[in-house]
C-alpha cells in the first residue's frame, strides 16, 4: 500500500454524510453475519449436546452395542470406543516417526529443491480427499486382504502424516541456529546434536501437532468405511480384524429407523466433540508453552 | 486443508566440512529413505486410483466424465460421472457463494468491530466449528436440519421464489439445498478464521494512517484490509472449495442419493464423494467398483488441482506484497 | 537443556503410556483371538436381519457358538463372502445377479418373508395398491396421492392433495431386487426402463442406505412411500399396502400369503435359487402376497477350520431357528426347501 493509494480514499466533505451511512450499513452487516454464524454453530453444538448430554452414562461408556434389542436391554458403545482408541493409537504410531523422520531431513539435510518437492508433495497429500484415501488402501490392502484395522490405521495414518511433517518442521525451523553450533561446537556429531539437542527443544511442537492430528482423524468416517467398517458385534481389541470405531458406529446409527439409536448416535457425537476440543484446548497450551521455551532457550 | 505457511525459512546447514561419521550416515540415510517414503506414498495413491479405475476407462473413456448414467443392472451395465460432477459443483458453489460473505463477515466482525469480551468466545466457537467432524454435521444436518428445511424453508422459499427454477416444488428432506447448507457451516469457519489472521495481519500502521486521513471504517476496510488480504483470501476460499468438493460423509447423509440433472434444489442430488462413501460395502459389480474408483479419479485430480491453485495463489500474492 | 527438561519428561511419559497401550491392545486382542474361537461371522441383507439377531442368543446357549451379523446389505454381503472376509454372507438375490459373484459359494435358501410397500399417510391404514400404479409412481409418473389412479383403487377413501415422496434403497440390495423383480413382472415399461437388479436406475426419489433408513425416512416424511422387509413396516407402525394380486384380490403381507406365494417354487434349481414373485392367477394362489422372496445365505464350499460350526449353525437355522421367524413374519421355509439345504450344508467342509 502507497500512500498515494491512501490518499485516494479522502473524499470531499459533502458526501460525508452519505461515508458515514454507508460505514454504518457495512459495520451492521458484519454484526449481522457475526451473528448468523454463531446462531448457526451454536445451534449445531447446541443440539449435539442436549440430545448426546441425557444419554450419557456408565453403560453407555462400558457396554457393547446389541442390534435389534428391545429398549430395556443395557447398550452402549463401548466396543467402538475400543475400536477407535486401537485404530488411531495405531495410526500415530505409524505415522508419527515417520512424519518427524520426515521435518528432520527436510530441515537439516535436505538441499532447497528436494525441500520444496517434499513440501508441496506433502501439502497436495493433505488436500487429498479422506474419501479418495481410504479408496486407495483398500485397493492396496483390503482387496487382497481383507478390512482390518490395520488397513484403516494406515489410512488415518496416510492423512495425519502431513499435520505432524508440517507441524514438526515448523518448530524445527525455529530452533535457533545457535543450538546447533554449540552443539557441534563442543565435538558433538551431527546426529548426536540433531536427536539430542535440536529434536527435544522441538519436542512440545511435535506434540501439539500430533494432538491436533489425532483430534483430526479420531473423527474421519471415510477412510475407515472402505478398510475397517466389517466389524463383528462385541468387544474387540484384535487389529487383525475390523474393529468397530465411533465415527463408523455414528455413520451407521444415523441410518436407523429406532429413535434409541439416534440418541446413541447423538451421545457417540457429543464424546467425540468433548474429545476433540480437550484435544484442541490442550494443543493449544502445549503450543504456547513450547515457544516460550525455544525462544528462551535461543536466548 | 493446505499450508498457507508450510515453508518457513531458516538458516540451514550451517556446519562445513564436518567429518561423516556412521551416526550421520545412519541418520540422514533413515531419514531420507522415509522423505522418499513419503513420495512414494503420493505416487502409489496416484497409481492405484489410476489402475483401480483402468477398466472403467477402458469401457467408457473420456465421455464417462460427462455421461449422466448409472446402472448398474445384469447386463445394461452403463456408468458416468456426468450427475455427480453437477451435484458436486452446485452443492460447492452454492456453499462457496453462501459462505464467504458470511465469513468475511465474521472475520472482519472478529478483526476490527467486537468489544473485546465477544472477540474471545466467538473466535473459540469458530475454531472449535472447524475441527468438528463431518458424520457429527452429517447427523445434525440429517436429524436436526433437514425436517426444518423440508417442514418450513423450503416452502417458503418456494413459494415466495418459486418463479426461478432453483426453488421449484419441494418434497424431499435430504436434497441438494440441505446439502449447501450442511457444506455452507462446515467450510465457513475455514474461511472465517483464516481471513480473520489475515485481516490481523495488516499492518496497523496502514489501517491508522488511513483513519487518519479520514476515511471511515469501512473505507479503510475497503481500501486497505482487503487489498491487503486479498490473496489470502482468494487462496482460503481455494480451500473452502476444495473442502466441500471433497467432502463425502456429511453430504452423502443428507443429500438423498438422486441422478440425474435436476434444476430444482429441492430435487435429490449426489456428488462424487457421496456417491462413493454410499457404495462401500459393495457396488454389486466388478464394473461398478471400477466406475467408482473412476469418479475417486477424478476427485483426485480435482484435489490436486485445486491445492496447486491454492499454493499459486498464496505464493503470487506474498511476491506482490514483497514488491509493495 | 535443563529448562527443557520437564517437557522432555512429560513427552516421554507419555510416550511410554502410548507404547504400554499398544503392547496392551496386541496382547489383548491375540488373547480374545484365541477365545472367541467358537464364532461364525456373517454380513449381508438387513431384509433378514433382525431374523438373524433373534437367532444370536439361542445359538449361544444351545450351540456354545456365537453368531455375529452385519447388516450391510446384500450386496455387501455377496462382497464379503466372495472375498473370504466373513463366514457367510446373506442375500435376498440370488448369486446369478452378481458381478463378480462367488463360483466357488454354495448358495442355500434360509428364510421366507415378504417385502411390504409401506407408506407414511396418517389415518389411512392398508390402502390397496396394484403393481401397474406403483411402477408408475416409482418411474415418477403418479406424483399426488389424490392421483385418480390410486383414487379408483380405494373408492371410499377420501385421500388428500398431497405429494408423493418416493423413497428407495441407495446400496446393492436384495430387497431392491425383490421389489423391482416384482414392478418387472407387472409393468413392461418398468421393464424397458429401469429393469431388475440389486440396484437400478432409479427413474426418481429419495435414496435411503438400507431398511432401517428407508423405514425411517417414511416414518418421518409425510407422504412418502419406500419398501421394506414386513417386519421393519410393523416395527415402525407404518402404512402397508394390500397389493392386488394376479387373481384380482387385495392381500396383506401376513403369513397367509406369504405361504400361499412360497408354494409356487419349493425345489430350488442346481444353483439354489427359487422364485415366488407375482404367482400365476389360480385358486391355489388366489391368497398369495404378490412380493415375496425366499432370502439366501452364501458360504464357502471350503470354509476353513470353522466348517464344523458354520455347518451346525446352518442346520440349526434351518430347522429350529424357523420357529423364531413367525413372530418377525418369517414363515417357516418348505419341507422340500428344508431337504435341499441339508444337501447343500453337505457340501461344505473344511
Amino acid at each position: 500500500m502507497s500512500a498515494v493509494e491512501l490518499s485516494s480514499l479522502q473524499r470531499p466533505n459533502d458526501r460525508l454524510r452519505r461515508r458515514r451511512a454507508v460505514n454504518r450499513g457495512m459495520e451492521m452487516l458484519a454484526w449481522l453475519a457475526a451473528a448468523f454464524a454463531v446462531f448457526f454453530l451454536g445451534f449445531v453444538v447446541w443440539s449435539v449436546a442436549q440430545r448426546g448430554g441425557s444419554q450419557l452414562s456408565f453403560d453407555f461408556l462400558t457396554k457393547s452395542q446389541v442390534q435389534f434389542a428391545p429398549p430395556n436391554v443395557k447398550q452402549g458403545l463401548a466396543n467402538a470406543f475400543a475400536g477407535s482408541l486401537v485404530v488411531v493409537g495405531l495410526a500415530t504410531a505409524m505415522a508419527l516417526p515417520f512424519g518427524i523422520l520426515i521435518a528432520i531431513y527436510v530441515n537439516e539435510f535436505a538441499p532447497r529443491r528436494i525441500r520444496n518437492a517434499i513440501g508441496l508433495t506433502l501439502d497436495v497429500l493433505a488436500g487429498v480427499p479422506a474419501i479418495v484415501i481410504g479408496f486407495f488402501v483398500y485397493g492396496l490392502i483390503v482387496v487382497s486382504h481383507g478390512q482390518s484395522a490395520y488397513a484403516g490405521s494406515f489410512a488415518l495414518a496416510v492423512i495425519m502424516l502431513p499435520f505432524v511433517y508440517r507441524s514438526t518442521v515448523e518448530v524445527l525451523a525455529l530452533v535457533p541456529n545457535s543450538l546447533r553450533e554449540a552443539g557441534l561446537g563442543v565435538g558433538a556429531p551431527r546426529w548426536r546434536t540433531t536427536l539430542g539437542i535440536v529434536l527435544p527443544q522441538t519436542i512440545g511442537g511435535v506434540l501439539t501437532g500430533t494432538t491436533l492430528a489425532v483430534a483430526r482423524v479420531a473423527g474421519e468416517t471415510a477412510p475407515l468405511l472402505f478398510t475397517d467398517s466389517l466389524a463383528q458385534r462385541g468387544m474387540h481389541w484384535n487389529p487383525s480384524q475390523a474393529l468397530q470405531s465411533v465415527p463408523v458406529a455414528v455413520f451407521e446409527l444415523s441410518d436407523s429407523f429406532d429413535p434409541n439409536d439416534h440418541a446413541r448416535a447423538w451421545a457417540a457425537a457429543l464424546v467425540l466433540i468433548l474429545f476433540i476440543l480437550f484435544a484442541s484446548l490442550s494443543a493449544r497450551w502445549l503450543a504456547t508453552r513450547s515457544k516460550r521455551k525455544i525462544m528462551r532457550a535461543g536466548r | 486443508m493446505s499450508s498457507l505457511d508450510a515453508t518457513t525459512s531458516a538458516a540451514r546447514r550451517p556446519f562445513p566440512g564436518r567429518r561423516a561419521r556412521f551416526g550421520d550416515l545412519v541418520l540422514q540415510g533413515t531419514a531420507g529413505i522415509a522423505s522418499l517414503g513419503a513420495l512414494v506414498l503420493v505416487g502409489l495413491i496416484v497409481w492405484k486410483i489410476v489402475a483401480g479405475s483402468e477398466p472403467s476407462r477402458r469401457a467408457f473413456g473420456l465421455p464417462f466424465i460427462w455421461h449422466v448414467v448409472w446402472n448398474p443392472v445384469h447386463g445394461r451395465e452403463a456408468y458416468g460421472a456426468g450427475s455427480f460432477l453437477f451435484g458436486t459443483a452446485v452443492t460447492s458453489i452454492g456453499a462457496l457463494l453462501l459462505a464467504t460473505p458470511i465469513a468475511l463477515g465474521i472475520a472482519l466482525f472478529l478483526s476490527e468491530l467486537a468489544p473485546g469480551w465477544i472477540r474471545g468466545p466467538v473466535t473459540a466457537l469458530v475454531e472449535t466449528l472447524a475441527a468438528i467432524p463431518s458424520v457429527v454435521i452429517g447427523l445434525w444436518g440429517v436429524l436436526v436440519l433437514a425436517p426444518i428445511l423440508r417442514d418450513h424453508v423450503d416452502p417458503a422459499l418456494h413459494s415466495a421464489l418459486g418463479f426461478v427454477p432453483l426453488f421449484g416444488p419441494a418434497s424431499y428432506g435430504t436434497n441438494v439445498f440441505t446439502a449447501i447448507v450442511v457444506l455452507t457451516i462446515m467450510i465457513l469457519p475455514i474461511i472465517a478464521s483464516i481471513s480473520r489472521e489475515l485481516f490481523l495481519s495488516v499492518p496497523s500502521e496502514l489501517k491508522e494512517g488511513a483513519l487518519g486521513l479520514g476515511t471511515t471504517r469501512w473505507e479503510m476496510v475497503r481500501g486497505v484490509v482487503f487489498p491487503y488480504a486479498g490473496g489470502g483470501v482468494a487462496a482460503a476460499m481455494t480451500l473452502g472449495f476444495g473442502r466441500a468438493v471433497g467432502e463425502a460423509i456429511a453430504v452423502a447423509m443428507v443429500i438423498g442419493d438422486g441422478l440425474g440433472i435436476h434444476v430444482n434444489l429441492f430435487d435429490t442430488g449426489q456428488t462424487l464423494g457421496g456417491k462413493i462413501a454410499l457404495n462401500y460395502q459393495g457396488a454389486g459389480s466388478a464394473l461398478a467398483t471400477s466406475s467408482l474408483i473412476y469418479l475417486a479419479l477424478i476427485l483426485l485430480v480435482f484435489s490436486i488441482l485445486v491445492n496447486l491453485l491454492a499454493q499459486f495463489i498464496v505464493r503470487r500474492a506474498a511476491r506482490r506484497k514483497g514488491l509493495a | 537443556m535443563p529448562r527443557n527438561g520437564k517437557l522432555v519428561r512429560i513427552s516421554l511419559a507419555a510416550a511410554a503410556v502410548a507404547a504400554a497401550a499398544v503392547v496392551a491392545v496386541l496382547t489383548a486382542g491375540t488373547a480374545s483371538a484365541r477365545t472367541t474361537a467358537a464364532s461364525v461371522n456373517g454380513a449381508g441383507s438387513t431384509f433378514v436381519a433382525p431374523l438373524v439377531a433373534k437367532w444370536e442368543s439361542p445359538v449361544q446357549q444351545q450351540l456354545g457358538i456365537s453368531l455375529n451379523y452385519n447388516p450391510i446389505g446384500s450386496g455387501g454381503g455377496v462382497n464379503a463372502i466372495a472375498t473370504k472376509q466373513v463366514d457367510f454372507g446373506a442375500s435376498d438375490a440370488p448369486l446369478s445377479q452378481f458381478n463378480p459373484t462367488c463360483t466357488s459359494c454354495v448358495q442355500i435358501p434360509w428364510a421366507l418373508a415378504a417385502t411390504g410397500v409401506i407408506y407414511n399417510m396418517v389415518g389411512f391404514q392398508h390402502l390397496n395398491m396394484t403393481g401397474q400404479v406403483l411402477a408408475q409412481i416409482y418411474e415418477g409418473k403418479i406424483t399426488n396421492w389424490n392421483d385418480s389412479a390410486i383414487k379408483k383403487l380405494n373408492k371410499n377413501q377420501n385421500l388428500p392433495n398431497r405429494k408423493i415422496t418416493v423413497v428407495h434403497r441407495s446400496d446393492s440390495s436384495g430387497t431392491s431386487y425383490n421389489f423391482t423383480d416384482y414392478l418387472s413382472h407387472v409393468s413392461p415399461s418398468w421393464k424397458s426402463a429401469a429393469g431388475t437388479g440389486t440396484s437400478v436406475q432409479w427413474p426418481t426419489g429419495e435414496g435411503e442406505k438400507g431398511s432401517g433408513a428407508v423405514a425411517g425416512a417414511v416414518r418421518t416424511t409425510p407422504g412418502a412411500i419406500g419398501y421394506v422387509d414386513v417386519y421393519y413396516a410393523v416395527h415402525n407402525k407404518l402404512g402397508l399396502f394390500k397389493m392386488k394380486n394376479r387373481s384380482g384380490r387385495f392381500v396383506q403381507p401376513r403369513a397367509k400369503g406369504i405361504l400361499a406365494a412360497a408354494a409356487l417354487d419349493t425345489h430350488p434349481k442346481k444353483d439354489g435359487s427359487l422364485s415366488i414373485v407375482n404367482p400365476p392367477k389360480s385358486k391355489k394362489f388366489r391368497n398369495a402376497y404378490p412380493i415375496c422372496t425366499y432370502t439366501y445365505v452364501d458360504v464357502q464350499k471350503s470354509s476353513g477350520g470353522n466348517a464344523a460350526s458354520i455347518k451346525k449353525v446352518l442346520g440349526w437355522a434351518i430347522t429350529k431357528g424357523q420357529s423364531l421367524g413367525p413372530a418377525l413374519i418369517f414363515e417357516p421355509l418348505p419341507k422340500a426347501v428344508v431337504t435341499f439345504d441339508k444337501k447343500q450344508i453337505n457340501k461344505i467342509h473344511s
